[in-house]
């Protein structure tokens, strides 16, 4: 479903992702993890489209992120945690606006956000201005947004900071339930236990460069760890700015 | 690009600023109520101020008033001044007992009898408007005097009173109709147009912009397979909607405003007031033409604003450093709006027509007067489409730029 290959990316001489490769397959659930900075967030703007590589290629869904971007966008769908949505118009207003923008038809829209509302509980945060949601009224209506036109793909990227228990873990549900034949999620965090829970695989990202990458099983053998957190830092090389990096993020 | 997806983003920006009750009253209401209250009211307020100082009886203080020429007392009793006697007038004066003092000394009247000049002290407080207002009362009735005493002694002396005028000069106004009736609106209109569109458009363009930014939806926009200049031109068309609402309101309003204020104050008062409100209120006399010639102006006019307004907002990363990017446009607008007034005394050649906005400026000024070229409208025109297509390649150059779209 997805294929990188030797992405680099830099912005102002810094190297934000440094030749990364990974390949994510039908079915899966694809972790990128790594502590803030690490370069997850560009990797995920590459693959959408929003940022061009400076070397390297990668395709989703088949298509080229590059050369295809429109194909691309129209089999994506992006959850991150600093994702809004627009104050003074309603739930329902907001996804029949990005649902035409997928081309959809209004009945159809409607069809879709009755099965999103069962499968999210949306509920009467449809009706509502989004201006006065709380965040994990919001974080639904976003997740919702992404999915609306079903497609083949999605990122999520921190998707649930700042979202409270409840809120997180109807995220992480619907993280789980996604994927089938033909559908892939890559799931991009730094937090150890959402890797673990959710993830068939995933890709231990240092400093742009990729450290690690297998099933969780994998990773924990190859750190040599008790647990993937204790693997990770093991991989990372013991190296204490990777474990403040992460402490300041839990904190 | 597609129409129907630029429709889409074009139609929700304008419904979130529909629903933004602050650009509503900043688009709709002030412009519509404000404008003629402020420019047009107050100075009607002032102007009637005026005149019932004018119309009231004020009593003037003054040191020797057995020595006033009974002439001079008729004359100060027709500018409704009421004399009193006192004996320290300018300390009468400052300390706010009369509004104005004068001093007529002992042998005044003898001395005008007698042919000779003679002296008139006169006190007044020059910062303070009711007091000046007065002494204006006063100096008007001792001008008549003075003129009186003077046509006495010509005749006395068997002259004709033509004999201090030798030359006498007629004006006649050799302007058009249209130049006589335009009076300020051949400026205030482009100004307002000018003005008005970057008010009105600022909230959308900021809001589809850094707005975007700031509340993290630019990204969910950006990722969906909408083309940037489809989302360039929606936001583009949604900002010229409400500039130019907000244009047309400000010009409703002064001219609707203006025609209504003048209607309830103009019988009632005279003079320079009335006089005002036919200059302000809009006694425009254009023809169809014209206003179709304006219309189109005004439409490139706001487009060209609104394209700037796009290009530049983006670059901020949050609406009030966006609201900073647009502070200082209003003054580079308001600068040759106003240097207009002085179009004729700073006499402008052919170039000027090839000056973005500030040509357009120029061009309304003639098509309000009635002084239109051909000539001088197409070069306007094209001029401002060309600045149009560059500014929205600013405005997609800028949605295309890594570096902008996540400068958060």
């Amino acid at each position: 479903m997805i294929a990188a290959h030797g992405i680099c990316k830099a912005f102002d001489g810094v190297q934000a992702v440094d030749d990364l490769s990974f390949e994510v397959a039908s079915g899966e659930v694809y972790g990128l993890l790594g502590p803030n900075g690490a370069g997850k967030t560009t990797t995920l703007r590459v693959l959408a489209t929003l940022l061009t590589p400076d070397r390297g290629s990668a395709t989703v869904a088949g298509h080229d992120v590059v050369r295809e971007g429109e194909a691309v966008r129209r089999s994506i769908g992006v959850v991150n945690g600093g994702m809004g949505l627009y104050d003074r118009l309603t739930g329902r207003e907001v996804l029949h606006y990005f649902g035409r923008l997928y081309g959809m038809q209004p009945a159809a829209i409607d069809a879709r956000i009755a099965q999103l509302d069962e499968l999210l509980e949306l509920g009467d945060t449809l009706g509502r201005r989004a201006g006065g949601y709380s965040s994990g009224m919001k974080q639904k209506i976003v997740v919702a947004r992404a999915v609306l036109h079903d497609p083949p793909v999605i990122f999520f990227d921190e998707a649930t900071s700042g979202l409270d228990v409840v809120a997180r873990r109807a995220v992480l549900d619907f993280v789980r339930s996604y994927p089938s034949e033909g559908r892939a999620v890559v799931y991009s965090t730094h937090v150890m236990s959402e890797v673990e829970e959710l993830c068939d695989r995933a890709c231990i990202i240092y400093r742009g460069r990729k450290i690690a990458e297998g099933s969780i099983a994998e990773l924990i053998a190859e750190g040599h760890g008790d647990d993937l957190e204790d693997a990770f830092f093991r991989l990372v090389g013991g190296d204490r700015g990777a474990r403040d990096e992460i402490a300041g993020v839990e904190a | 690009m597609r129409p129907s997806l630029i429709g889409r983003v074009a139609a929700k920006e304008i419904l979130s600023t529909l629903r933004d009750q602050r650009a509503i009253i900043s688009n709709l209401v002030i412009p519509l109520v404000m404008l003629p209250v402020v420019m047009l009211g107050l100075p009607l307020l002032l102007g009637g101020l005026f005149q019932r100082e004018q119309t009231t009886v004020t009593q003037v203080g003054v040191e020797g008033l057995a020595n006033v020429p009974p002439a001079l007392a008729q004359l100060l009793q027709a500018q409704n001044v009421q004399l009193e006697s006192v004996t320290a007038p300018e300390a009468a004066v400052r300390d706010g007992k009369v509004p104005v003092a004068m001093v007529v000394p002992a042998g005044f009247a003898a001395a005008v009898a007698a042919g000779r000049g003679a002296d008139l002290t006169l006190y007044s407080k020059t910062g303070n408007m009711k007091s000046e207002l007065n002494a204006g009362k006063v100096r008007q009735a001792v001008s008549d005097y003075s003129r009186q005493v003077v046509a006495q002694r010509l005749q006395a002396a068997g002259l004709d009173p033509s004999v201090l005028q030798p030359v006498r000069v007629t004006s006649v106004d050799a302007s058009s109709a249209a130049e006589r009736s335009s009076g300020q609106l051949s400026w205030l209109i482009p100004f307002f147009i000018a003005i008005w569109t970057l008010t009105g458009g600022q909230m959308t363009a900021i809001d589809a912009t850094a707005g975007e930014k700031e509340r993290g939806t630019l990204e969910s926009l950006l990722v969906t397979p909408v083309r940037r200049t489809e989302v360039v031109v929606g936001k583009f068309l949604a900002t010229l909607t409400f500039g130019l609402s907000a244009a047309l309101m400000a010009i409703v309003g002064y001219v609707v405003g203006g025609a209504i204020l003048g209607s309830v104050f103009a019988p009632r008062l005279a003079g320079q007031a009335s006089e005002m409100l036919q200059v302000m209120g809009g006694s425009l006399d254009i023809s169809l033409p014209s206003v179709l010639l304006l219309f189109v102006s005004a439409l490139l006019l706001a487009a060209t604003i609104a394209a700037l307004l796009l290009g530049i907002t983006l670059f901020a990363r949050s609406f009030k450093e966006a609201q900073s990017y647009v502070a200082p446009l209003s003054f580079l607008l308001i600068l040759p709006a106003v240097g207009l007034q002085f179009k004729d005394l700073l006499g402008f050649g052919e170039g000027v027509y090839l000056v973005p906005v500030f040509n357009v400026l120029v061009l309304m000024d003639d098509i309000v007067k009635g002084s239109v070229a051909a000539g001088h409208v197409v070069a306007t025109w094209l001029t401002l489409l060309v600045a149009i297509v560059l500014l929205l390649l600013f405005a997609l150059r800028n949605f295309r730029r890594e570096g902008v779209i996540f400068r958060v």
